[in-house]
């Protein structure tokens, strides 16, 4: 149920395994669904070529902002580092954009 | 509660908007495409509605998901009571000796006040 971690400090800080878990799987939530909604945004504006992935770099950084302020200046309640957060399943993320990307694309700008 | 169901309200209206604006572009494509001009970029209103819309659904979508759970284990302990985390239930037992020294036990007349019981001590 908890797993262990010795901070910097050398003091050992006890964390709940759930709530860590219930914590990604919130962002993960998050990140699969801007993912899904950047890719639409990027069809319909008729980003092609570099830019597409500009927009999505743009967006996943924008999401990661949005985290870090509802979490407020107490995020180390929350989330154990907050690089992991910018980070996690980037390609995952990436594909699902892609795949959204193209589909409005050809929706709005090519039929 | 109630920011919550704004907030739901905010998410599918930013939805709404979303497709609109995709309904926008598509217009916008075909019209260039009857009066055979060349497509160079969507009209302002069109992208600004799209980014907008984007933004305001990523936000609420946060919001949707819910609060984070506090990750530090030690928290939830420090607000429980000895008794509570010391409870266990598969060690009560029954069968002690008072069975075999009180056999003609009276129950004591519910004559205490509030909560105490006549086997407390004043200090």
């Amino acid at each position: 149920m908890s797993g262990r971690l010795t901070t910097k400090t050398g003091e050992i800080v006890a964390y709940s395994e759930a709530a860590i878990r219930g914590n990604i799987s919130a962002v993960e939530y998050c990140r699969t669904s801007m993912a899904a909604l950047s890719g639409c945004a990027a069809g319909i504006l008729g980003l092609n070529g570099l830019l597409g992935f500009l927009f999505y770099f743009l967006s996943v950084f924008v999401l990661w902002l949005l985290v870090l302020a509802k979490s407020g200046t107490q995020w180390r309640k929350f989330f154990i580092n907050r690089q992991s957060l910018l980070t996690n399943n980037f390609m995952g993320g990436l594909c699902t954009y892609v795949l959204f990307w193209t589909f409005l694309y050809g929706m709005v700008h090519v039929y | 509660m109630g920011t919550k169901i704004v907030n739901r309200i905010m998410l599918i209206t930013g939805l709404i908007s979303l497709l609109h604006a995709a309904f926008s572009a598509a217009h916008h494509r075909t019209y260039l495409r009857l009066t055979e001009q060349d497509w160079t970029h969507l009209p302002v209103d069109v992208i600004v509605q799209t980014v907008v819309s984007l933004l305001v659904v990523v936000y609420n979508l946060i919001q949707v998901v819910g609060n984070f759970k506090e990750i530090r284990a030690t928290v939830d302990m420090q607000e429980k009571s000895w008794d509570t985390l010391g409870n266990l239930p598969s060690f009560y037992t029954f069968n002690h000796r008072g069975m075999a020294l009180y056999q003609n036990y009276e129950a004591e007349p519910t004559t205490n006040i509030g909560n105490k019981s006549s086997l407390d001590v004043d200090y």
